[in-house]
């Protein structure tokens, strides 16, 4: 009942609003690549909805810290509209897409056809629960070294010191990132979702709880989730202490995003379990911490552009 | 008047030997499955889990296996019709559309994501040649006596011929705008041309385009009923079917379809089985009136066969999970979270 609502509803929404479009302007061969970027579009809404039902009772409930600048949490939420309701994770899968079909019909030619990771793995086939479950775990296994990468090159660094710039951390500042920090990231993400050759049905599955976990990961509650949950999913805690102000740049921890077992093997993890420091990034400058959404995004362009000649 | 009763009184006794339960395959390309209808219940008798995303399927020439290409899983799975049962699993390159020469001998194959069309050898899938070509080769169509094949480049608005005995192309020429699917009709080639509400008639001697003719935008394939019987093209725009005349291809109908027309299928009793590619449903059109019952299916429907069946098929059995080496799944459930 609920998928034929929903059909009908995207049916209607396509039919009415976008075909005539692609038809007007002679795009209809992507018809169908839009068709299927309409659920990652109502995904996003969906996505923010659980996110600030889930995330905000929990802010209420047992705080870090009061809440004192509004307008940096509204600028946190401008970041969350323009980046879930945006289209960069569309049009890098999309364009990745292209760029994979090519890349495989060079290889096909040359006699090589990729695997999936079914036929690498052949019980997965038959259990799509597991096959989730793997293209979970190795997605979030790159999603760790990403995040070690943005903290340990300094160019990348230069445009990652505006998430950690916040020093009101919310839910929504999960989404506060520079727009070539978020390409990026889409890429990289994109990438190797297509490597593995994650089935575009599942991909959206993905992306909703590794951003439920990020959001809820960002929050600003006093959550940890003991001794041995502090092990197995990252807490409010555990990443609050990956955004204290003396955890920026390379001297970071707690990287992962979803499962810390990632820190714990690579030696980067920190499992205090009472600290809760205050957040920030010492060296990010006023317009980063309190600017808006076009003064930081323009900051990160400086800074990037003053490490790679050197002068920062 | 009062030969009513006895024409009911007939109809009764021969509804028995009429009774029919074909089996209606449905490729929901969107979510990874196969959707077995059965028709006169219009119920979902079997839900068969693919990998990845299915478009096209078609029977093989001795029609005892359906052939069911998954384009982004590089594989075609071939399907008992009778029964839905896997029989087996094969790795290919990328199958988009696909067809059987007439006379049995090739399998060529489109891969719209790979810019190649792949002639195979029909009986050991042998890989004969891959032919590099422009843009997006979508639909393809053979000549009556096995000579040429006929492929849409729908990204470079044109149709291009290959001659199967040099395995080389042939002419192209240029049909419009996003051209989708071919059929070969009475000597002549009806390409749908998607970014306009025309299907172009094609002379497949030269490729000169003769006529078009004006359907409804977004002309997407133009499909002949069995024996001779009418044509009917699909517009996924207008969302509407239109019929064709067979002999002067002068329109006899139009019927609103709304949720997206893409292919058809015919069953026995002369009805139109459509997928409705946006709204995830089929269509079951009766050719008399045009009139439509639809019914739920998977995500983004695309390919559609009927398979003749008398008796209901059985109940589904139970799952067995199979070795791994074992390339063969039992038709099972996808578990709804990946719906």
């Amino acid at each position: 009942m609920i998928e034929d609502t929903y059909a009908a509803f995207t049916g209607w929404l396509f039919e009415h609003a976008l075909q005539p479009v692609l038809y007007a302007t002679g795009m209809m061969e992507w018809a169908e690549d839009i068709f299927a970027w309409l659920d990652f579009a109502l995904l996003g809404l969906f996505g923010i909805a659980v996110v600030y039902l889930v995330c905000r009772p929990l802010e209420a409930w047992r705080p870090v810290e009061r809440r004192q600048d509004g307008a940096a949490i509204r600028t946190d939420m401008v970041y969350t509209f323009l980046s879930r309701l945006g289209i960069l994770p569309l049009l890098a899968f999309v364009l990745l897409s292209t760029l994979q079909s090519r890349w495989e019909g060079w290889l096909t030619e040359v006699g090589v056809m990729p695997p999936t990771l079914e036929e690498l793995i052949p019980p997965l086939r038959d259990h799509p629960l597991l096959a989730l479950a793997a293209y979970i775990i190795v997605l979030d296994f790159g999603e760790y070294w990403r995040h070690r990468a943005q903290h340990g090159f300094r160019w990348w660094w230069a445009l990652h010191a505006i998430h950690h710039s916040q020093r009101q951390m919310t839910f929504w500042t999960d989404d506060r990132n520079h727009v070539l920090d978020d390409v990026l990231a889409a890429l990289w993400f994109g990438g190797l979702a297509l490597l593995i050759g994650v089935p575009p049905g599942q991909f959206p599955i993905i992306l909703l709880l590794l951003r439920l976990a990020e959001s809820l990961s960002h929050a600003n509650v006093r959550l940890n989730y003991g001794r041995l949950g502090e092990r197995l999913l990252v807490s409010p805690r555990f990443h609050r202490l990956h955004h204290g102000e003396l955890s920026a740049g390379a001297a970071g921890k707690n990287y992962a995003v979803l499962l810390p077992v990632w820190d714990w093997i690579f030696g980067t993890a920190d499992f205090r379990r009472d600290h809760y420091p205050p957040t920030g990034a010492a060296d990010a400058g006023e317009a980063m911490e309190r600017g808006g959404w076009l003064r930081q995004q323009w900051a990160g362009f400086q800074r990037l552009a003053l490490t790679i000649a050197g002068r920062a | 008047m009062r030969r009513a009763p006895l024409a009911l009184l007939l109809a009764g006794l021969l509804l028995p030997s009429l009774a029919r339960a074909d089996l209606v395959y449905v490729l929901n390309s969107g979510d990874a499955s196969i959707t077995v209808l059965e028709s006169t219940t219009r119920e979902e008798v079997r839900r068969i889990p693919v990998l990845r995303e299915v478009h096209h399927l078609l029977l093989n020439p001795e029609r005892t296996e359906l052939v069911v290409g998954d384009s982004m899983a590089n594989e075609l799975l071939f399907l008992n019709p009778d029964t839905a049962e896997l029989a087996r699993r094969e790795r290919i390159s990328n199958p988009y559309h696909l067809d059987y020469s007439p006379d049995g001998q090739y399998l060529v194959v489109t891969s719209l994501r790979r810019d190649q069309v792949d002639i195979y050898e029909a009986g050991t899938r042998t890989l004969l040649a891959r032919l590099k070509v422009p843009d997006k080769p979508s639909h393809l169509a053979f000549s009556p006596d096995s000579r040429m094949v006929f492929v849409t480049l729908q990204g470079a608005r044109r149709l291009m011929a290959i001659d199967l005995t040099t395995r080389r192309p042939g002419w192209v020429t240029e049909v419009g705008p996003q051209p989708a699917g071919v059929l070969w009709h009475q000597g002549k080639l009806l390409v749908g041309i998607m970014g306009s509400d025309q299907v172009a008639v094609v002379n497949p001697a030269d490729g000169k385009v003769e006529r078009s003719i004006q359907t409804a935008r977004g002309a997407h394939t133009v499909f002949a009923a069995p024996n001779g019987g009418p044509l009917y093209a699909t517009s996924r725009v207008d969302s509407r079917l239109t019929v064709l005349d067979p002999d002067t291809l002068e329109v006899r109908a139009r019927w609103e379809l709304p949720g997206g027309p893409d292919c058809i299928a015919f069953a026995p009793d002369g009805k139109l089985w459509v997928t409705l590619r946006w709204v995830a449903r089929v269509a079951v059109v009766d050719p008399a009136t045009g009139e439509a019952e639809t019914i739920p299916v998977g995500r983004s429907p695309h390919g559609i066969f009927v398979q003749p069946r008398e008796e209901p098929l059985p109940p589904a059995p139970v799952p067995v999970v199979e070795a791994p080496s074992t390339p063969v799944m039992v038709p099972g459930v996808v578990p709804a979270a990946l719906r």
